[in-house]
C-alpha cells in the first residue's frame, strides 16, 4: 500500500529522520511508536507532503508521490490527522467535513455528499453536534471531529498522529473500536501513538523509531521483547 | 437629499469596496496594507477608458475592475505562497510602489482642445464621463449603493459555498486545509485577484464622481482604514466591513463636534475593540448565533 524507502529529513543540522524504510500493507493496522522527538510526526509530515524529504522516496500503490503537495496526496488516497488538534474553530462541525469530502460541486451541496457526511458524522457520533461551531466542542468531541474530517475525504490509508493524546480510558476504548471498525471497512491505518496498550492491543505490526532511525519492526509481542526497544523506550534495565 | 449627504453616501459606498477587498484577504488569513494600490489602478484604468478613449461609463468602470483584478493576479504569482507578516510587508511595499510609480506616470492624449490623461504628480484630471453622460449625483449614489449591495450578496453567497469554506479554512490553518484537499495557493491567488478587482471597482466609481485621481489616493492610510473597517464591523460577515465604513465616515466624520478628533476617536475605537472583540462586532460566533436565531424563528 505505502512504501517508504530510505527516507531522510534534515532540518539544518538536525537529522529528524534518517534513512527509514517502512512498508505498510493493505488493510493492516501498523503501529508506529517511539519516544518524543524520535521522528514519528516528521515522517507523517514528509509522507503527506507538508515538507519535502531530504532524500528517499515515498510510493503509494506503486505511484511515486515523493514531494507531492498535500492536496494531491489526499486525492491519491492517503489522509492524516494532526497530533495537536487543528480544527477550523470558526466553522461548524458540518462545514468542517464539507470541504474535505470529494464533492463534485464547489458551490452547492449535492444529495449524495450530504448523505455521506451524515454517515461519517454518525460513525464518529457527532450527528447531534453538526451545527455546533467546532471551537465550542468538548475535547473528546474535537478529537472525533478531527477523525471525521479526514474520513470525509474517503482516503484508503489513514495516518493517525497520536489520536489518543489527552483522552481518558473510556474515550480510548471508544477510539479503539472505531479504528477496528475502519479496518473492517477495508481501510489501512498507520497509528502513531504513545499509548502502548492501545497500539499493542490492535496493531498487527509495530515499527519503532528512536532518534530518527528505525530500530525494530514486527508483531507487537516480538517488538515488546526487543532489547533495543526496551532501552529506547524504558531506559536501561536496572 | 442635500449634496453633502449624497457625497457622504458615495464616499461610504466607494470605500466599502476597498474595505470588502481587504476583508476578502482577511478571510484567507492575509493582512493587506496595499489595497489602496488596486483602488488607484482601477481608477486610472477606468478614467483612461472613458476620458481618453470615450468608453461608456459602465464599460470604463468594468475596465478599471478588470485591470485591478489582473494586477492582483500578477501580484499573487509572487505573494500567494506568502503569509503572515511577510504578506503584510509585501502588500505595503506594493502599495508604495504603485504610488511612487504613478508620480512619474505620464500618459496624455489630446481630447478636443486639451491634453487629458495621467500627468505624474499632478494626477489625472478631467474624467467627466459622469457629467457629460448626464447622470445626476443622486442617481450615481443609488447606483453605487446598488453595486455595494450586489457585491455584499455575492460575497455572502460565496462564503456560504464550499469555495468560501475553503477560503475560511485557509484563513484558519493553511497546513491543515492543504491536508484536507484544499489547494491553498490557488485559493490565495484567486482571492487576491478578486480582492484587487473589488478595490478597482471602487476606484473606477470614485474617479468618475470626483472627476480626478492622483497618486496621493494610493496613500497607505486608505489601506489601513480598510483593514480597520473589517476589524470594527466584524470578520464573521461581509456586512462587517460595510458597517465599519458607515460608522467611520457616516458618524465620526460627519459629526462636526468631532472635527479634528476623528482620528483619535477612530484609533481609540479600533484599539478598544481589538481588546474587547478581537474579531469585530459581528465576529464568527455572533454571526453563528444570529443565524441560529433566525433558523429558530422560522420554525
Amino acid at each position: 500500500m505505502l512504501a517508504i524507502e530510505g527516507l531522510s529529513k534534515h532540518f539544518g543540522g538536525v537529522q529528524a529522520v534518517h534513512r527509514v524504510d517502512l512498508q505498510v500493507r493493505g488493510n493492516e493496522i501498523l503501529g508506529l511508536i517511539g519516544p518524543n522527538g524520535s521522528g514519528k510526526s516528521t515522517i507523517v509530515n514528509v509522507v503527506t507532503g507538508v515538507f519535502p524529504p531530504t532524500e528517499g522516496r515515498v510510493r503509494l500503490r506503486d505511484r511515486d508521490i515523493t514531494g507531492w503537495q498535500p492536496h494531491r496526496v489526499l486525492a491519491a488516497g492517503m489522509g492524516r490527522t494532526f497530533q495537536s488538534i487543528r480544527l477550523f474553530g470558526g466553522l461548524t462541525v458540518w462545514q468542517n467535513l464539507w470541504v474535505a469530502q470529494k464533492a463534485k460541486s464547489w458551490l452547492a451541496v449535492d444529495r449524495a455528499s450530504m448523505k455521506k457526511i451524515e454517515a461519517t458524522l454518525e460513525f464518529c457520533r457527532l450527528r447531534d453536534k453538526k451545527d455546533e461551531l467546532a471551537r465550542n466542542l468538548g475535547f473528546g468531541e474535537q478529537r472525533r471531529l478531527e477523525l471525521a474530517r479526514v474520513l470525509a475525504a474517503e482516503p484508503d490509508l489513514l495516518l493517525l498522529d497520536e489520536p489518543a493524546a489527552g483522552m481518558n480510558a473510556a474515550e480510548i476504548e471508544d477510539l479503539r473500536d472505531r479504528i477496528l471498525a475502519l479496518k473492517q471497512r477495508g481501510k489501512t491505518v498507520v497509528l502513531i501513538e504513545h499509548h502502548m496498550e492501545l497500539v499493542m492491543g490492535i496493531a498487527e505490526r509495530v515499527a519503532v523509531l528512536n532518534f530518527g532511525v528505525k530500530i525494530a519492526e514486527g508483531p507487537p509481542a516480538a517488538v515488546q521483547d526487543d532489547e533495543r526497544v526496551r532501552e529506547a523506550y524504558l531506559g536501561h534495565r536496572r | 437629499m442635500s449634496d453633502y449627504a449624497v457625497s457622504l453616501l458615495v464616499r461610504i459606498g466607494v470605500e466599502a469596496f476597498v474595505a470588502l477587498s481587504a476583508y476578502l484577504l482577511l478571510v484567507i488569513g492575509r493582512v493587506s496594507f496595499g489595497q489602496q494600490a488596486f483602488f488607484v489602478i482601477g481608477g486610472y484604468a477606468a478614467g483612461i477608458a472613458t476620458a481618453l478613449y470615450g468608453a461608456p461609463l459602465a464599460v470604463g468602470i468594468m475596465v478599471g475592475a478588470v485591470a485591478a483584478g489582473v494586477a492582483g493576479a500578477l501580484l499573487s504569482a509572487v505573494m500567494a505562497p506568502v503569509g503572515g507578516i511577510y504578506f503584510a510587508a509585501g502588500s505595503l511595499a506594493f502599495g508604495e510602489l504603485v504610488r511612487v510609480a504613478l508620480l512619474s506616470f505620464h500618459y496624455q492624449v489630446p481630447v478636443g482642445a486639451d491634453l487629458t490623461g495621467p500627468a505624474g504628480a499632478d494626477g489625472f484630471r478631467g474624467v467627466r464621463a459622469l457629467f457629460t453622460g448626464g447622470v445626476s449625483a443622486t442617481a450615481f449614489m443609488l447606483a453605487v449603493a446598488g453595486l455595494v449591495a450586489l457585491t455584499f450578496l455575492a460575497i455572502a453567497l460565496l462564503l456560504r459555498s464550499r469555495w468560501g469554506e475553503a477560503m475560511r479554512m485557509v484563513g484558519e490553518d493553511e497546513t491543515a486545509s492543504a491536508s484536507l484537499g484544499v489547494r491553498v495557493r490557488r485559493v490565495a491567488a484567486l482571492t487576491m485577484a478578486g480582492a484587487g478587482a473589488l478595490a478597482g471597482l471602487g476606484g473606477g466609481l470614485f474617479v468618475h464622481y470626483a472627476t480626478y485621481m492622483e497618486p496621493g489616493h494610493s496613500d497607505v492610510m486608505l489601506g489601513v482604514h480598510s483593514l480597520a473597517y473589517a476589524f470594527i464591523g466584524g470578520l464573521g460577515t461581509p456586512l462587517g466591513p460595510i458597517i465599519g465604513v458607515a460608522l467611520d465616515i457616516g458618524l465620526l466624520e460627519s459629526f462636526r463636534f468631532l472635527a479634528g478628533y476623528r482620528m483619535i476617536v477612530f484609533g481609540g475605537l479600533v484599539m478598544g475593540l481589538l481588546v474587547v472583540r478581537p474579531r469585530g462586532l459581528l465576529d464568527e460566533v455572533a454571526v453563528h448565533r444570529l443565524s441560529r436565531l433566525v433558523a429558530w424563528g422560522r420554525r
